[in-house]
């Protein structure tokens, strides 16, 4: 899963970038409203967290451009809470709205159901055969006993599994496990593939040669 | 009672006591008057016929007494009238001993208006005459005339009356006693109508008085209703109700247009106040969130010695950020409440300058911005140290905001008994829409957080400083030729 944090308070930004990493998300951050439109449209997010307040654009605005090309799910950050900067903010296409404090706890659960409900998955349970997938308590279990995953790895079920049924490239996957800041040797994939495979059985991710990967 | 604590019903009844006591005063003045009228002219006509009965008998009433002639016809007596009843054997009177002239006969019976009747009795109280429609029981008159006396006869002749029927009655000085009566049935009849006519318009006006008087109480009071429920909304929480009021030229209207005027100051007052209260609590948000975020974040999990470090100097950046907006609140606030106490004393004001302008070169060392001053040495009253405070604030935003190696120009000038400070700057300048807000609290022209030194209230602080000594603080400057701030103070000589 990779995330955008657009918000021009750099102890803030700092801090909800770090939580999200160690939650297991690819970060990427922005701290100016240009160069937040600038990525958000460039790469396929799973979900954007947008501070409204920001120098240069907006967030109203990068959120109105943004919805002119991309669906990705939108996560506003504000500090006015009148109805009326609310229901602006839904209006104006945001998938959800947090007012400002905000405890970390929150911030991830709204991302989570977010990101769910643009994959159009209603709770928090996926199950794929034998597999099941909490992505609340981040926990896979094969045969009903759970699994080690190395948070990499639970990054790729979980993806593969939001993404059940269809054939996601290589390039998607790239795009959503590692952020600007991650190498991309290309290798790097195949071995969290080979090693999710030993874990949740060799069927579970079926290559389709040429394309991608398929599960399910 | 709570008919009686209403003003409308209190007036109501006022002047319906007052209509009801002018009405019955008329009405029994115009009645009296009235009948006064309607008997005086019976009583006149009777006072004729007596007169003329008095002269049948023995001439002009008064005159000198002739001695007892009491049987005796006058001279001029003539046949006596035809009285068609009279003569009639069996008639228990006694039949007239003499006989009316006819004019005078004519003036009598009960073919005439009133039905004037006369009875005539001798000293002996014998009857003597009368007309043929005297009342059969005569002596209730007869007792009523005076008695033959020399008193009595100054008062004569006397009016009584009795019943329905108004008599005279007059004593002759030779003994006979004649009266003279009339019927006031008709009379009495007219007065009742008109008593009904008076009583019947009475009440009409009575009725229109307190209509007319409910509804223009009605209507004057209906302000009062209109002010009281929209104070009541008010109160209840709606302050952009107003009062409708029709009558801009009454006392009512004058009133309520005040306390409309009183509304909206009120109303304004209070936006202005949940403006800044809403502002404030944002601007308190971001720094609260960075702690949150900050300090969750670092609980998670175990973490390393740097780490922490970093947690708590983002936690101490904040807690500054929200001190420092805590104090420019607070600082508003005094000046808000006039609670803020100016020194006043007389300074060189061209020094303080020069001493701001030190204070932030080294800000200006750091931007490679320059600074050119040219001040005349001046001298103004005030307080030195919010004046300083004002000057840095306005320098250290002409720096801040301009662009690198800009400029930053201070004059100071006496100008129409003003000392007047310009500092411009060589930066982007301030948008036109902007400039009549820069002062606003919180108003930034970026719309944005410019990291922590900027609560958005140096503005105005700044503004409420220089008012605060009567001066006047402006900005001018339109998109990109730099931004100029001209503060003018009073400088007197």
């Amino acid at each position: 899963m990779r995330i955008l944090i657009v918000e021009d308070e750099p102890d803030l930004l700092s801090s909800l970038a770090q939580a999200l990493r160690e939650e297991g998300y690819a970060v990427d951050t922005a701290d100016n409203g240009d160069d937040g439109l600038f990525n958000a449209e460039g790469t396929d997010y799973d979900a954007i967290v947008l501070d409204v307040m920001l120098p240069g654009m907006d967030g109203w605005e990068i959120l109105k451009r943004l919805r002119k090309t991309k669906k990705t799910p939108v996560l506003m950050l504000t500090a006015r809470d009148q109805t009326r900067d609310r229901v602006r903010g839904l209006d104006t296409g945001a998938d959800d709205y947090v007012v400002k404090p905000f405890d970390l706890e929150e911030i991830f659960a709204r991302l989570r159901a977010i990101i769910r409900r643009s994959a159009n998955k209603t709770t928090n349970l996926i199950e794929i055969g034998e597999v099941t997938i909490d992505t609340a308590a981040r926990i896979v279990s094969f045969k009903d006993k759970p699994v080690e995953l190395t948070a990499r790895e639970y990054s790729l079920v979980e993806f593969m599994a939001l993404h059940h049924g269809e054939v996601v490239t290589r390039t998607q996957l790239y795009e959503h496990l590692f952020d600007e800041n991650d190498s991309t040797m290309s290798n790097l994939l195949d071995v969290h593939v080979s090693n999710v495979r030993k874990k949740l059985g060799a069927e579970f991710i079926v290559t389709r040669r040429g394309h991608g990967y398929c599960i399910g | 009672m709570k008919i009686f604590n209403s003003i409308k019903w209190r007036l109501q009844l006022w002047y319906g006591l007052i209509l009801v006591c002018v009405l019955a005063g008329f009405g029994v003045t115009a009645y009296q008057l009235e009948r006064n009228r309607q008997f005086r002219r019976v009583d006149d006509e009777i006072h004729r016929r007596i007169g003329m009965l008095g002269q049948a008998l023995h001439g002009p009433p008064h005159g000198p007494p002739h001695g007892p002639q009491q049987n005796h016809p006058p001279d001029d007596f003539r046949p006596p009238p035809e009285f068609p009843d009279d003569g009639m054997p069996g008639d228990d009177r006694q039949p007239p001993r003499f006989t009316l002239p006819p004019q005078v006969a004519a003036l009598f019976g009960t073919d005439v208006p009133n039905q004037f009747f006369f009875a005539i009795r001798n000293r002996d109280n014998n009857e003597f005459a009368h007309s043929d429609n005297a009342p059969q029981n005569d002596d209730v008159f007869f007792t009523n005339a005076p008695a033959n006396g020399p008193d009595n006869l100054k008062k004569s002749p006397q009016l009584l009356r009795v019943g329905d029927e108004s008599f005279f009655a007059e004593s002759l000085p030779s003994g006979e006693k004649i009266i003279v009566g009339a019927s006031v049935a008709p009379e009495l009849y007219d007065l009742k109508i008109t008593a009904l006519k008076l009583a019947g318009f009475g009440g009409v006006v009575l009725v229109l008085g307190l209509v007319g008087g409910w509804w223009f109480v009605g209507r004057a009071l209906r302000p009062i209703t209109e002010i009281s429920s929209t104070a009541a909304k008010i109160s209840a929480g709606d302050l952009s109700q107003r009062i409708n009021s029709e009558e801009a030229e009454s006392e009512l209207g004058r009133l309520a247009a005040v306390l409309n005027s009183t509304f909206a100051r009120l109303e304004t007052a209070f936006a202005q106040q949940k403006q800044f209260a809403s502002d404030a609590a944002h601007e308190l948000r971001t720094p609260v969130s960075v702690i949150l975020t900050q300090t969750q974040s670092a609980l998670s999990r175990e973490r390393d010695g740097a780490s922490y470090r970093q947690t708590v100097e983002a936690c101490q950046r904040a807690a500054q950020r929200m001190r420092k907006l805590i104090e420019s609140l607070l600082e508003l606030a005094r000046f808000d409440a006039g609670q803020e106490v100016l020194k006043r004393m007389d300074f060189d004001y061209s020094k303080i300058i020069s001493d701001s302008v030190e204070m932030v070169q080294t800000m200006a060392d750091e931007k490679q911005v320059k600074i050119f001053s040219g001040l005349e040495p001046l001298r103004i009253t005030g307080d030195p140290e919010r004046l300083t405070q004002v000057i840095t604030n306005l320098l250290t935003n002409a720096i801040q905001y301009n662009k690198p190696e800009g400029e930053v120009r201070i004059a100071l000038k006496y100008e129409n008994s003003l000392a007047v400070l310009k500092i411009s700057d060589t930066g982007k300048g301030i948008a036109l829409e902007d400039l009549p807000r820069v002062f606003e609290r919180f108003y930034r022209a970026d719309k944005s957080r410019t990291g922590a030194g900027n609560s958005g209230l140096g503005l105005s602080i700044c503004k409420a400083i220089v008012e605060a000594h009567g001066g006047t603080i402006e900005a001018a400057g339109g998109n990109e030729s730099g931004a100029i701030f001209t503060v003018r103070l009073p400088a007197g000589f």
